[in-house]
């Protein structure tokens, strides 16, 4: 079950997740080819794969694993569209490594 | 349908009027477990039964008498059957959810030899990405109140949730101490029992100054013995809420 995990995460949280998979919910600020850049309270790089359909501006939610270099590799990728709360999300992620006995396994 | 009822009967004990549709993690809901054999699952120490979650579909089983999905919310992963309508199964089959979607799930949760799963009542996709986020915190929300108690000092609390810098102060890392340390005696007080919650609440409403209330008067004034008084007291005073004034036997309530 450990291994299912992903915690929510914002970039300021990836340097302590390297190696492991994450979810992060941010805004698209560019894209380029198989690259793109999200803001989530910092931004982040995530590199796609192949079947990632992202729209700039849009919302994403990104499950990847999380480079040295404090990039993504991302698994899977979800278009949330417009009208994502960011400071919801952030908050979330916030609360949820303050709450670690409902969210994580550690 | 009739599958999930019965299952919940066994494992619950049919009470179905104490039945609360609790908001909760996958997580919590992997690690539910039963105080004692026979006495159900429980999350918090509470026994759960009717639970809502939110998580997106990782596969999708179907099978004879259910669809059997996986939802995972970043917390775990949980198996969620969905028992099928025989007397709707003409009418095309069951929705089904395509994977990756956002479901929420309302259901009872069951653990049949050993593994447990939630029988659902009702899923339905998740139309607002953000309610996704509500949910997290609606369970964390219920978490926090089953475990330290309704939120100290009113509007703190609910400011909690909202504001990240309020929170800081709200969700105070695991440590239960400093979490009751900033919110002040009411937050003190829930550790007492119930007499000693009483009693102060008494000896705040009679304000007898300097002087305090003596045992005897509270006992006539409560209608409890002295014996049961002093029992409260005594804890009221490990807790440094009250302090003796005249004798050993008359308190004050410690203001600051």
């Amino acid at each position: 079950m450990e291994g299912a995990a992903t915690p929510r995460v914002t970039a300021s949280y990836l340097s302590s997740y390297i190696g492991k998979n994450v979810i992060v919910v941010g805004k698209v600020i560019q894209l380029r080819g198989d690259e793109a850049t999200l803001d989530a309270e910092g931004s982040i790089n995530a590199h796609l794969n192949r079947d990632a359909h992202l729209a700039v501006g849009n919302g994403v939610q990104v499950i990847g694993k999380v480079n040295p270099d404090l990039s993504i590799k991302v698994l899977t990728s979800l278009d949330l569209g417009q009208g994502v709360d960011y400071n919801l999300a952030n908050t979330v992620a916030e609360i949820a490594h303050q709450q670690r006995s409902i969210f994580f396994y550690d | 349908m009739g599958g999930s009822t019965q299952q919940g009967s066994q494992g619950g004990g049919s009470k179905f009027a104490d039945d609360t549709l609790r908001p909760v993690t996958i997580k919590q809901l992997v690690e539910s477990d039963e105080p004692y054999p026979g006495a159900g699952l429980a999350v918090d120490g509470i026994p759960v039964t009717q639970v809502t979650l939110i998580g997106q579909v990782r596969s999708v089983k179907p099978q004879a008498t259910n669809v059997t999905y996986q939802i995972d919310d970043g917390t775990g992963v949980i198996d969620v059957k969905k028992w099928v309508d025989a007397e709707r199964a003409d009418s095309g089959a069951t929705a089904q959810f395509a994977p990756d979607t956002y479901v929420r799930v309302f259901g009872r949760l069951t653990q049949f030899s050993g593994k447990k799963h939630v029988g659902a009542h009702f899923i339905r996709t998740i139309e607002d990405f953000n309610e996704v986020n509500y949910h997290l915190l609606d369970a964390t929300y219920v978490h926090l109140y089953l475990t330290k108690g309704a939120a100290g000092g009113g509007g703190g609390g609910g400011g909690g949730v909202g504001g990240d810098a309020a929170g800081d102060g709200m969700f105070v890392d695991g440590g239960n101490g400093a979490a009751r340390q900033s919110a002040g005696g009411p937050a003190r007080l829930k550790m007492c029992g119930r007499n000693a919650q009483s009693l102060f609440a008494y000896m705040q409403r009679m304000a007898a100054g300097d002087e305090g209330c003596n045992i005897h008067a509270i006992s006539q004034g409560m209608g409890m013995s002295t014996r049961d008084v002093m029992a409260a007291a005594d804890e009221l005073l490990g807790h440094g809420m009250i302090y003796t004034t005249l004798d050993d036997e008359t308190w004050a309530v410690l203001d600051y």
